[in-house]
């Protein structure tokens, strides 16, 4: 008999395919290619946006023709050719749907094949759904159940309609639009996403959620999404993405912005298997994206991410600590595999006293991707007692992969406190022997090791996702064994 | 006129002084051409993003020193390790000090790189040897560029060098300041012993910028010490670029200690180009007032089965600031490396800083590497135990500290160069104890 | 010179002949012979540097060991050439001397693993989790196991005591045919000694065989051998019944090695 090996699974990893890629033939309303101020203007006039938005995205706009793509990231990649892409992509469908039963049949079928169906997720998950196709938020469930608690979750295009007053307040005072590069692409021409606000003290009852997915090719997935939680309140936010599978890289620019105030506390939760491109390298998604909350006093902001996909994945949610005894946290799983490169991490700011951050990081490197964990941790001269504790672990599978460590720590007050552990292995022939001693083949042992490794992190997603992430970790990295 | 402009204009003057037909004048002319290009680096490189170097850069610096200043043995052996024996290569402004050192040429080449660099006898060696691993940044070509005096040391293959070699480089304040460009070259042969000391110090508050080169060369199975005692004064800064390329099985170690001077930059880098090569970096900084630190390591793992061991110390108070940037490289053939970089910072007052950035970049799977930064105090609870059972806080806060930078100590292979550091650490810290207990 | 080690055996459980390998290129086992019969406790016994853990891990099948020469039969099976975990799944079970570590993996997830996967081998279905909490439960007592300790990851900064009570846990949950305790006395002390050995005893049955590999007596006080094998530079070179490990631990090993040269 044959054995198989770790060079076996590397081949195979090498040969899996991507299981999410199919492509859903729906009428869609795409803007011809390109980007400038008139199209920025098209897109807030679709939308029927006020006066102040249009000149937000316009100034927005103005900026970002001023900046230059970043490069300081450990990724390299063919630049896009922003004027190569259409920047605005939407099924064709009613405006406004109150009830599932509206949503074209073909998309459901669509989430159907995801494996989310929205039915079975109203009745059984008590998970509620703001669906992102493209560009537009086509269906969002659960919305009376909501509302009844003054929670508001819906499209952001509606929210600016309905609830100007919120947005207006609170959006890009954590990403402004200057922020850069991608940050400021996404403000101009964003046209999408998520708004969401739990009012003062409420607890928000079920798990919100998101679910991105690009579809129609040659366009650029630009979502914006907003969280609000205001005083004393809570709220668990899960995101989804996948996207077909195209021989051309897709761009995918989104920007989250949290703000979580006084005593509220936001977990949110994101599992991206956005197409990786085939295992030659070709195609795949760009995924650069703009992750950020805010932490007033006694604040808790946690970011939990598992990140499969993508081709160049370029994304650090970060916390800043601003309210004293505020808490930041990031855990992330991050796999890549082929071509894959993935240059992620955090950005922990402690400015109020005696605030906390968490970051554990868990890379695993196969086939000839490179993995790049890139944080900062900084402690503000009047953060007194602030705590960090980082941890970035890396697993290796093979010789062609690279993992990469580049934390940066910068501490400005003598009170602090900082601790950083990084740690580079690969799954030990100690360790596969003793599990096929026991009788658990190779392919097995690595899964179970894999999980071993990633356990903090898994532990920390909300049950409907830990099961969907871990299955994900072993498509990613395993494949079945005949 | 700007400190880059009167260099390069300074240049052909520098020429006068050499032999402008020879091979080495060629390096040095490229060298000052990269100089040219690159200029001094700026907080937007990102390997300068924590130390800038503008405001020592304003000072209009003497870049010849001419006259030759002597002085007295008396007043200036308390920065010599003076109870033991050891060879004295010793420079003053610059120019070497016939009347302070002692070289050799008995079996081995203690000696001037002037010589070296001019006389026939050296030219196999320099032409191996210099500036084949001096990487070709701004500040190194600039030193390259104007390459002339410095240390020698050549070590035959088997010989145990039986006393440590001295490097120290005076600068006397006769000039308002005084920039230096001293430039060393240690080239240690098979299964070969030798342990080195070095120092930068200036008698007067006057300005100096030493920018000093230093390529050691560490053949099969050679071991190599390297001290670095850096406790200048408060406007003396200096930029130590230290290159190092290990063949198997040799063992090196640089151990730094930063008590003093304005800004301090090390540049230490490792290059091991063969097997079962042993690396060790360390270093304690305890720095006050506005002083500076920075601490760039680079070990570049290139073949297999080799190590390194990393382990900076560092105590900031006042309004110092330290930067700890090390980077590991393991390349993909480099399979069963074992490296370990440990960072551990204690900052004592308000208004100091540390800024670290220890970063791995592996692309070999069969690795074991790990890195460790910690930032903290001093525990509270042990300095109310030491409190309580009669120990002065001011005693007690030395004494953990002397605990904390310990690890480094250990590994100080000539005792003298250890009681001395230990009474530098208790000088620094202000107090009059013992901290060999 | 070769002692058969049991006489009219027709249906071995363990039949090894003239087992030649190396580590390395580094010939470890010169030849060895060794007949194990269901219902029967073999000690195998020899200097450091015998060949002892050798010998565990090659029945194991541990990849870097290369079979040069000989047989190993399992129930007449040829198993010279199946994969570890296909040994695992007709009955090979080896207790480790040194039980590696899995980060984030607990004891219970691992065992769970294991069992179904060996039931996935033989065409089961995976085991209720009832039956599974039930077994653990009864597997953890007889091993005086807290169960705190099931929830801890595997191996991960267990004690000497407890990473060997946990390898003869998993085995009394595996149920396997043929155990080999590799050096399962090491690092124990005497209340966990018993424990271990009490554990061992009780799983013995007239249908599984264990083989003891050890240096010292002291384990098979608890755990009485039938035979006693001295394994030396890579052969067995001797074999007797229990009374052989007393005259072992009394007189060494030297004496072995003198009635060999004459």
């Amino acid at each position: 008999m044959s054995k198989y090996t770790e060079d076996d699974l590397r081949e195979e990893l090498e040969t899996k395919e991507y299981e999410y890629g199919f492509y859903t033939d729906i009428e869609s309303e795409t803007f011809a290619k390109g980007l400038n101020e008139d199209v920025v203007r098209a897109i807030s006039k679709k939308k029927n946006e006020p006066k102040w938005m249009t000149d937000w995205r316009l100034e927005a706009f103005r900026v970002w023709s001023k900046m230059e793509e970043p490069e300081w990231a450990n990724v390299s990649y063919k630049k896009p050719e922003f004027q190569e892409i259409a920047y605005y992509s939407a099924p064709k469908q009613k405006p406004k749907l109150n009830n599932i039963d509206e949503v074209d049949p073909d998309l459901l079928a669509t989430f159907e094949k995801l494996g989310i169906s929205l039915e079975e997720q109203k009745r059984l998950a008590n998970v509620a759904v703001d669906i992102v196709v493209d560009s537009v938020s086509v269906a969002t469930t659960f919305k009376k159940t909501l509302g009844e608690k003054g929670i508001i979750f819906m499209p952001i295009s509606e929210a600016i309609q309905e609830h100007p007053e919120l947005v207006k307040k609170y959006l890009g005072t954590v990403v402004p639009t200057s922020d850069n590069f991608y940050a400021a692409l996404n403000s101009a021409v964003f046209s999408d996403g998520s708004f969401c606000y739990i009012p003062k003290g409420v607890r928000c009852p079920m798990e919100l959620s998101t679910y991105f997915r690009i579809n129609e090719g040659g366009t650029g997935q630009f979502e914006r999404t907003l969280v609000v939680a205001d005083k004393g309140s809570f709220v668990s936010y899960l995101e989804g993405c996948t996207a077909p599978s195209r021989d051309e890289n897709q761009l995918h620019a989104a920007v989250v912005e949290l703000i979580a105030l006084d005593d509220a506390e936001i977990k949110y939760s994101t599992v991206q298997n956005w197409y990786p491109g085939n295992n030659e390298g070709k195609g795949g998604v760009y995924n650069f994206v703009t992750k950020r909350g805010l932490c007033e006093t006694n604040a808790k902001i946690s970011w939990t991410q598992v990140e499969t996909g993508s081709a160049i994945t370029w994304k650090y949610p970060s916390c800043i600590l601003k309210g004293n005894n505020s808490v930041g946290e990031f855990y992330s799983i991050a796999v890549t595999n082929n071509y894959q490169q993935a240059d992620t991490g955090t950005k922990m700011i402690h400015l109020g006293k005696n605030t906390k951050s968490t970051i554990i990081s868990k890379g695993i490197s196969a086939g000839k991707s490179q993995n790049s964990y890139r944080g900062l941790v900084q402690i503000n001269s009047r953060a007194e007692n602030a705590r960090n504790f980082s941890q970035c672990d890396s697993l290796l599978m093979g010789n062609k992969c690279g993992a990469h460590t580049f934390p940066y720590i910068e501490v400005k007050n003598k009170t602090a406190q900082v601790e950083h552990e990084a740690t580079t292995s690969k799954i030990g022939e100690e360790q596969l022997f003793y599990c096929n001693q026991r009788g658990i083949d190779t392919e097995k042992a690595i899964a179970l090791i894999v999980n071993g490794f990633s356990k903090e992190v898994l532990n920390k997603l909300p049950m409907e996702f830990a099961v969907e992430a871990q299955k994900l970790l072993e498509i990613s990295l395993e494949g079945s064994v005949g | 006129m700007d400190l880059k402009e009167k260099i390069i204009s300074s240049y052909v003057a520098f020429e006068d002084g050499v032999n402008i037909n020879s091979d080495i004048h060629e390096i040095r002319t490229e060298a000052f051409q990269n100089f040219e290009k690159l200029g001094f680096p700026s907080k937007k490189l990102e390997a300068w993003k924590y130390t800038s170097l503008n405001t020592i850069l304003k000072e209009d610096y003497s870049i010849f020193p001419d006259k030759e200043k002597s002085i007295n043995l008396a007043d200036v052996k308390q920065y010599f390790i003076h109870d033991i024996d050891t060879y004295k290569v010793i420079f003053i402004d610059g120019k070497y000090s016939s009347f302070l050192s002692e070289t050799t040429h008995d079996s081995i080449d203690v000696c001037l790189m002037s010589s070296a660099l001019t006389k026939a006898k050296y030219k196999p060696v320099i032409e191996n040897y210099f500036n084949k691993i001096a990487k070709q940044d701004n500040l190194t070509s600039l030193n390259t560029a104007f390459s002339k005096e410095g240390a020698y040391i050549h070590i035959p293959k088997n010989t145990e060098v039986e006393k440590p070699i001295q490097i120290i480089n005076f600068t006397t304040g006769t000039e308002a300041a005084t920039m230096l460009q001293p430039r060393n070259l240690i080239v240690v042969e098979q299964n070969a012993h030798v342990q080195i000391i070095e120092r930068h110090q200036s008698l007067t508050e006057n300005a100096v910028l030493t920018n000093v080169v230093t390529e050691v060369y560490a053949d099969r199975h050679s071991t190599v010490d390297f001290y670095k005692i850096q406790n200048d004064h408060i406007s003396a800064s200096l930029v130590d670029n230290t290159f190092i390329e290990q063949q198997s099985e040799s063992v090196v170690s640089v151990h730094t200690f930063s008590f003093g001077g304005n800004i301090t930059r090390n540049n230490l880098n490792f290059y091991q180009k063969g097997e079962h090569i042993d690396s060790i970096l360390k270093g304690i900084t305890i720095i006050e007032g506005k002083q500076h630190v920075d601490h760039h390591t680079l070990v570049h793992h290139i073949e297999p089965n080799c190590e390194s061991h990393q382990d900076y110390k560092g105590i900031f108070d006042e309004r110092a600031t330290g930067v700890f940037n090390g980077k590991v490289i393991v390349e993909k053939e480099a399979q069963k490396t074992n490296a370990y970089q440990k960072n551990n910072n204690v900052l004592v007052s308000d208004k100091s800083t540390i800024n670290a950035k220890p970063q791995l970049e592996i692309f070999a799977d069969d690795v074991k590497c790990s890195h460790g930064c910690t930032i903290g105090q001093l525990d509270e609870e042990a300095l109310f135990y030491m409190q309580q059972r009669g120990i002065g806080i001011k005693e007690a806060r030395a004494l953990l500290m002397y605990a904390f930078a310990n690890t480094v100590l250990e590994s100080v292979k000539i005792p003298e160069v250890k009681d001395r550091i230990t009474r530098l650490i208790a000088n620094k810290l202000n107090v009059n104890i013992g901290f060999n207990i | 010179m070769y002692l058969k080690s049991q006489a009219n055996s027709i249906n071995n459980m363990l039949k090894i002949e003239n087992l030649k390998a190396s580590v390395d290129n580094k010939s470890i086992l010169k030849g060895l012979n060794l007949e194990v019969n269901a219902g029967e406790v073999h000690a195998i016994m020899g200097p450091n540097g015998a060949g002892k853990s050798t010998l565990a891990n090659i029945i194991a099948g541990k990849e870097e060991y290369e079979v040069n020469q000989g047989t190993i039969e399992l129930n007449g099976e040829d198993i010279s050439e199946l994969a570890p975990e296909e040994r695992a799944h007709i009955g090979v079970f080896l207790s480790f001397q040194y039980p590696v570590e899995i980060p984030g993996v607990s004891v219970t997830n691992f065992i769970k693993t294991a069992i179904n996967e060996n039931r996935k081998a033989k065409g089961l279905e995976e085991m209720p989790a009832k039956n599974m909490l039930k077994m653990i439960r009864e597997k953890s007592e007889l091993l005086e196991i807290d169960r705190k300790f099931l929830s801890r990851s595997l191996n991960e900064g267990f004690s000497g005591g407890e990473k060997k009570r946990n390898e003869i846990f998993q085995m009394a949950m595996l149920e396997p045919k043929l155990a080999i305790l590799d050096e399962t006395d090491s690092g124990l002390d005497i209340d966990a000694l018993r424990i271990v050995a009490n554990g061992v005893n009780k799983l013995k049955s007239k249908d599984n065989a264990v083989i003891v590999i050890t240096h010292y007596q002291r384990l098979l006080d608890y755990i009485v051998p039938d035979f006693v094998h001295v394994l030396h530079d890579g052969k067995i070179v001797k074999t007797g019944d229990a009374s052989l490990a007393l005259e072992l631990e009394a007189r060494g090993y030297d004496w072995i090695k003198e009635e060999m040269i004459s």
